[in-house]
């Protein structure tokens, strides 16, 4: 195929090597930034490295930007400023054909008039494969998503979590050294998403691949990445593993986002370097774990973010919180339960999960408890705890 | 026969099981919805064996008549003789020449005013589709007026000095096929035009994300997806340029006398009901075989796609 000069500089290093060795690279993004007409800003100096064999996502709600840095890393669509470099080579102003990166949409994109086998040959017939060695990895490819048997059919003879895993092939087989995936299970139902998560994952692990996922699922984001960027604004908020997310937010919206954590306002009271203590709004004194350099040491007003799993229930009196019980919601293994604080006339009830042994009678009056390294505080530069609206220069 | 069709539409659902021929006739007709339906149906059997089965029939039967009554082949054996075999030949040369042509400029019209925005491709498809409101005799005149010695294209010509200049563009194979491919050329557009709208283009994007250069996206996934609105547009244009009468007849010299042609002198001038008849049938048989085609065309694509995913 001559007019496929593009080719000719393909690095295919990882092409031959066996699974398991790892055919990601690296992937670094400096500064990149996309003001779209109209001077709505819709990445705003986006940077992070991502690690060779890496599972990262981008979790945001629509608008984040989540999607916008993607397409920037595929090439469809140029940034304003910044660089992109992905093993090594600077691929910013490239073309997207020319970066070999790999790529699985919501929309599968399959190729209608070929088979599920020619679709996944594609990329590969562009590399000028030979035809054995073609043969043998679009067949290993196939086997190795279960789909087998399917070579031959059409892809509107599958059905959509099936036409996802050809996609899932078709982006594998020419092992690129960086996959972007931008939502692509949001077209399926709940439980054959959890099918192909732990399929993503697997196939994931086994190749050694880096991969760059797009997803509005914070259960989707948890279960599948080492590192999540939670992007809001166009920024991102935090890149961090799940673990850190969910026990160490550094913004509220993260705290709020992932773990829909509770807000109690209140005053910082003591600063010590093993802890810190509020005063809340509804009279409790509640402690925190010792706040990193953007402590609130100075301002007045702060929030206090507890996970609705790491509170539990103590006699009334005790414990940072007093208030009774409004209601209690068994969801299988766990009971909801919500304490309108006494003391404070309009606070929001507190969210509580607890093993469902332990579920108190509504009316009942109970104390809140908290381990303070499971607290988190934030300046209150918003008076409610209005989420959407951006605190100024948190965990930036 | 498209009549018996529609009227015989019902019966099937209504027979599940095998009974016998009269039986189920009948109880196809105790069924009310069926009753119903062959009403319904009247008008157009009605309406279709006035005004295409029976002058069918009856041309077919004029084609086989003899001078002196009597059944006969020997129209058939005139039409494919000499002059007239022609004339056939020219027929199809020509319009597989302007099948071809519209082709081209249609597709190139066409890929264009997809990529449109759908206001200007609104507009632009009115530009194409508008001077078709106007008669088609008025159409070749202007051609006429455009392409002759001494039009508008060969005093710009001559005046630019273009050597060889004045062309002949009229009298001429040239000539024809410039008018019949601009009387063409809004349907394949059309036809071309529907099938790329609804060619997702992001699979486009996606083949040049896996690293397809521009001519392999073409030939690999553009072409392949467009590809049945081709043979469409193709063969319609051949079938409607087969029987076209008006801009050969004007355009043409007396190298580019159509079937259609032949048959205006041969009822117009020699009074020769029978071998126009026959001409015509010719015609319509062509035109079946331009469809079969399409067919072929299309069982041997899927076919050779099976063996293609098979090896």
């Amino acid at each position: 195929m001559p007019e496929l000069d593009v080719m000719t500089e393909r690095q295919t290093p990882a092409a031959d090597s066996p699974p398991g060795t790892g055919t990601g690279k690296p992937l670094s993004v400096t500064g990149l930034r996309k003001t779209y007409g109209g001077g709505v800003t819709a990445v705003d100096e986006v940077s992070m490295e991502i690690a060779a064999g890496e599972f990262v996502t981008f979790l945001g709600s629509s608008g984040s930007g989540k999607t916008t840095t993607l397409m920037m890393i595929a090439g469809f669509c140029e940034p304003d400023s910044g660089s992109i470099v992905v093993g090594g080579r600077d691929v910013t102003r490239l073309a997207p054909q020319k970066r070999g990166l790999g790529f699985v949409f919501q929309q599968y994109l399959l190729f209608p008039h070929m088979t599920v086998w020619e679709n996944v040959a594609f990329p590969l017939q562009l590399r000028d494969i030979p035809k054995a060695e073609l043969r043998r990895r679009v067949g290993e490819t196939l086997e190795m998503a279960g789909l087998s048997g399917m070579a031959r059919r059409r892809p509107r003879e599958l059905s959509g979590g099936q036409q996802q895993r050809v996609a899932l092939c078709r982006a594998l087989v020419y092992r690129p050294p960086v996959i972007l995936m931008d939502e692509p299970l949001g077209a399926l139902d709940k439980k054959l998403r959890d099918q192909l998560q732990t399929e993503i994952k697997r196939i994931q692990r086994e190749l050694g691949l880096t991969v760059i996922y797009v997803t509005h699922d914070q259960e989707e984001a948890l279960v599948l990445s080492d590192r999540i960027a939670v992007m809001r604004d166009g920024r991102v908020d935090q890149f961090d593993t799940p673990r850190e997310l969910f026990e160490r937010p550094r913004t509220p919206f993260v705290a709020d986002f992932l773990g829909a954590a509770n807000f109690l306002a209140g005053h910082v009271e003591e600063q010590t370097p093993d802890h810190t203590l509020v005063r809340l709004d509804t009279g409790g004194l509640l402690k925190a774990r010792p706040q990193t350099a953007q402590a609130p040491a100075q301002t007045p007003r702060v929030r206090a973010a507890v996970q609705p799993g790491r509170l539990g229930l103590c006699p009334a009196g005790q414990g940072f919180c007093t208030g009774t019980v409004e209601t209690v919601t068994y969801v299988g293994t766990l009971v909801r339960v919500t304490v309108r604080p006494a003391g404070g006339a309009d606070t929001e009830p507190v969210r509580l999960e607890l093993p469902a042994g332990r579920a108190p009678a509504p009316g009942e009056r109970v104390g809140l408890t908290a381990d303070p390294d499971d607290v988190s505080v934030f300046p209150d530069s918003v008076s409610a705890p209005e989420l959407g609206v951006p605190a100024p220069e948190q965990g930036r | 026969m498209a009549g018996s069709l529609l009227a015989s539409k019902p019966t099937p659902a209504v027979t599940p099981s095998p009974v016998p021929r009269r039986g189920r006739l009948r109880r196809a007709l105790s069924d009310r919805r069926t009753r119903f339906g062959l009403l319904n149906a009247a008008p157009v059997v009605v309406y279709l064996l006035i005004l295409f089965i029976y002058p069918i029939f009856s041309t077919l039967l004029l084609s086989l008549k003899g001078e002196e009554g009597g059944w006969t082949l020997h129209w058939y054996a005139d039409a494919f003789r000499g002059a007239n075999l022609e004339i056939l030949l020219t027929t199809l040369r020509i319009s597989t020449e302007t099948s071809l042509l519209s082709l081209v400029i249609g597709f190139l019209l066409a890929a264009a005013v997809s990529r449109l925005k759908p206001l200007w491709a609104g507009l632009v498809m009115l530009v194409v589709i508008v001077p078709h409101f106007i008669s088609a005799l008025v159409r070749t005149y202007g051609w006429i007026i455009l392409l002759g010695e001494h039009g508008v294209i060969n005093n710009a010509l001559t005046d630019l000095h273009v050597p060889g200049a004045p062309f002949q563009l009229l009298y001429n194979e040239l000539g024809v096929v410039i008018g019949t491919t601009s009387v063409m050329l809004p349907y394949t557009v059309l036809l071309l035009y529907a099938v790329m709208r609804g060619t997702d283009r992001r699979l486009l994007a996606a083949a040049a994300g896996m690293g397809a250069g521009r001519l392999t996206i073409f030939r690999r996934i553009y072409l392949p997806l467009v590809a049945p609105g081709l043979v469409n547009a193709g063969i319609l244009c051949f079938i409607l340029c087969l029987g076209y009468y008006l801009t050969p007849a004007l355009m043409g010299g007396p190298k580019q006398t159509m079937v259609a042609s032949l048959i205006d002198e041969q009822v117009m001038r020699q009074n020769q009901w029978n071998g126009a008849s026959a001409l015509g049938i010719i015609l319509l048989l062509l035109t079946f075989a331009g469809l079969l085609l399409l067919r072929l065309v299309k069982s041997l694509g899927d076919a050779a796609r099976k063996r293609g995913a098979a090896s």
